[in-house]
């Protein structure tokens, strides 16, 4: 085991010392993700954010939910939020199409219910598919019925007034009362400084639950879900890159040198499994950290993705320790070596939004770690544990291993 | 110390070693002789336990050197190849190989300084070994095999490919390691290294050893005579015809190829004789050389052909 060891600290030497095809490798996802970004991320002015899609269902139509539309209509949130209202079936429909981040219901009787000090309920309808946006119109709205029960409940005796007004015939309107109403709510309003409790509006949050609700994405969506198979991909070309020593130390005569020193096969060839696999995981991270630095890529949570990096980085290391037992020289590895990765990130969804990919692409994708890194880095996203993700590419991970072994043990007994 | 008995390894119909048997003593430095294909890197391939499915036996310091793994810390190897990381510095370089022997990191570190001033590298023993001359890596290439102080040195044509200089300081290691009591094994095609650095010499065609010994035994082999090489327009089997009857204890025709021939003469007054039956015969000679016996006409006499044919 210490000879293991020694092997794999001077791998991680040499490859410290000369580590300018890994920058590059590492380099090259954060560029081509942040070119395909700027080329077909939504557009906005000068990066303030877009005006999130609002869609409002009004079924109360009366004084309280006019305030909450006009609530909307005033310029600063408008610049905020872009609200179409509708009725709740054309609304749900285009939610789970992901038109819109979010959908506000007000209920029927809500301003009666206010103006009777009863307790109602606002609906903000959330797109489980965007990350930030349903969470700023649901503090809005929540905002909003805080700040509509504290008034209520102030000016519970000017309302009802104000009640008494509105169910008055327009003619027989009293405008003389009009006068000292506001004059009394004024003082009122000088007066209270806290909000009142219990609040009479509640908000209820849901997400829509409609399977394959695409989203309307912002930049930074679409680098948190392009940096995953951009990042496999080039884990896949690191990895071989570092295992090439398999090849290229039989080649030069090093092999041969170190199998003259007490050093055994199996010692050698688990230095090198163990490399790839320690080195490609420490690659991939790096680049996630630059993923979340550059582009604020969200990952998840850190120990999820952890678990999955480990299970690529290991999958990777064992297929490249089997494709090197097989090829003959540093030649094949190149003229092979390319073309698998290339075939790996396109049928795994690397290079394409799997949902925009033919089905017979999807069928061969199951067969590639690109696909199953890129879904479980989506679950993991949504802080979700990649169980699926993590047994396929372990599994199949071990198999390898097992096939890897024995014959890279053939290839370094001379 | 080392015993080889009957070594024998084939690549398919070609015998690389056949019936190959050496002893070696403590402090000995053999030279062994022999055109490309002679078997020299085989013999030290199999001795280094880099090539397998080979006959015979070959036991070190009392036991089978192919079943005590632990043997591999007693014996040092230089490859051709210069088989270490260019990346690496000198030092990093030898702190690597050093461990895969076992040496402990203290022992080492002194050990490489030691080396490193031995090969003349210590001023660049932190600089990336790809900016070293091909001398320079040639000397790492030796001090790596001397690292954990081995009882036995293999060194595989180590002074290929460098300039005199170079060659010279590899050549002084080998004659200070064998004078330390390590025993030495050195391949190579130059009779002058064999002549000045090795305690013994071994001559070797076709995986066998032809004769071995000092350089003056092997010169007895050839005795006192001159040897004549001519140079000229003819074949090998008119030239050996028109000497027949020449032959004998005064004449001996050690080697004719077309174009070239060499024979052992007992006197330089033979020479007419041979010169009157070769225009007899109509052989246009062009060039003769008379030389005195060396390690090379001994080389001559026993394959038959010039060292780098």
């Amino acid at each position: 085991m210490r000879r293991l060891f020694l092997v794999l600290s001077n791998d991680v030497r040499r490859h410290l010392k000369s580590p300018l095809a890994i920058l590059i490798y590492m380099a090259i996802p954060m560029v081509m993700t942040g070119l395909i970004g700027v080329i077909f991320a939504p557009r906005t002015e000068e990066g303030q954010l877009p005006p999130i899609q609002v869609l409002l269902v009004d079924h109360d139509k009366g004084l309280a939910s006019k305030l909450v539309l006009g609530t909307f209509d005033v310029d600063q949130m408008k610049k905020m939020f872009r609200v179409t209202v509708t009725d709740e079936a054309d609304g749900r429909k285009r939610m789970e199409k992901g038109r819109a981040s979010a959908m506000v219901v007000i209920p029927e009787g809500f301003t009666l219910d206010l103006l009777d000090a009863r307790t109602t309920t606002l609906t903000v309808v959330k797109n489980p598919a965007e990350q930030f946006l349903p969470d700023v119109v649901e503090e809005f709205v929540n905002t909003l019925a805080v700040m509509l029960s504290g008034v209520v409940q102030a000016f519970a005796a000017e309302v009802q007034g104000v009640r008494a007004m509105l169910e008055a015939p327009a003619d027989a309107f009293p405008w003389e009362k009009l006068g000292p109403e506001l004059g009394k709510a004024q003082k009122k309003i000088v007066a209270a400084r806290t909000y009142l409790s219990p609040l009479l509006i509640r908000l209820k949050a849901e997400e829509t639950r409609a399977a394959g609700a695409k989203t309307r994405f912002t930049r930074t969506d679409l680098f948190s879900i392009m940096l995953p198979g951009m990042a496999v991909m080039f884990l896949l070309f690191i990895v071989q890159t570092l295992m090439r020593d398999i090849i290229s130390e039989r080649e030069d005569g090093k092999l041969r040198r170190m199998m003259t020193t007490p050093l055994r096969p199996i010692e050698l060839v688990g230095a090198r499994l163990l490399g790839g696999w320690v080195m490609g995981l420490a690659v991939l991270l790096v680049m996630a950290a630059f993923g979340t630095l550059i582009f604020r890529a969200a990952w998840g949570p850190f120990g999820y993705f952890l678990l999955l990096g480990a299970a690529a980085s290991f999958w990777t290391a064992a297929f490249f320790g089997c494709f090197h037992a097989l090829v003959r020289n540093r030649n094949q590895a190149g003229a092979f070596g390319a073309p698998i990765i290339l075939a790996f990130s396109l049928f795994g969804g690397s290079m394409m939004n799997p949902e925009a990919m033919p089905k017979a692409f999807l069928a061969v994708g199951v067969a590639t770690p690109n696909r199953w890194f890129i879904d479980g880095a989506a679950l993991v996203r949504d802080g979700r544990f990649p169980a699926a993700s993590l047994a396929v590419l372990v599994v199949s991970g071990l198999v390898l291993t097992a096939l890897a072994v024995p014959a890279l043990r053939r290839r370094t007994s001379v | 110390m080392l015993e080889i008995k009957n070594l024998t390894k084939s690549f398919g119909d070609i015998l690389a070693l056949d019936r190959f048997s050496l002893e070696l003593g403590k402090g000995e430095v053999l030279g062994l002789l022999g055109p490309n294909g002679a078997g020299k890197t085989t013999l030290i391939s199999i001795l280094a336990g880099t090539l397998g499915d080979f006959s015979g036996g070959v036991t070190f310091l009392g036991r089978d050197l192919f079943a005590d793994r632990s043997l591999k810390n007693r014996m040092g190897v230089v490859p051709q190849d210069m088989a270490f990381y260019d990346e690496l510095s000198a030092m990093d370089n030898l702190m690597f190989w050093g461990g895969l022997y076992d040496v402990p990191r203290p022992e080492l570190k002194r050990r490489a300084a030691e080396l490193l001033e031995l090969v003349e590298l210590a001023g660049r023993a932190k600089e990336p070994v790809k900016n070293f001359s091909g001398g320079m890596k040639r000397r790492l290439n030796t001090a790596i095999g001397l690292l954990h102080r081995p009882d036995l040195l293999l060194l595989d044509e180590p002074t290929v490919g460098i300039d005199v200089q170079a060659k010279v300081s590899i050549l002084d290691i080998i004659r200070g390691v064998g004078a330390s009591g390590t025993a030495v094994i050195f391949t190579t095609h130059q009779l002058a290294e064999v002549e000045t650095t090795c305690s013994r010499i071994a001559i070797m065609d076709r995986g066998r050893i032809l004769a071995q010994g000092s350089l003056d035994e092997l010169v007895r082999i050839v005795g006192e005579r001159d040897v004549v090489e001519i140079v000229g327009e003819f074949a090998a089997a008119p030239f050996s015809e028109a000497l027949q009857g020449l032959a004998g204890d005064r004449v001996e025709l050690l080697s004719a190829a077309d174009g070239l021939a060499s024979l052992a003469v007992a006197d330089t007054e033979e020479i007419p004789r041979i010169m009157d039956r070769l225009f007899r015969h109509k052989l246009a000679v062009t060039d003769m050389k008379i030389k005195s016996p060396s390690l090379e006409t001994v080389f001559l006499k026993l394959t038959g052909r010039n060292l780098r044919d």
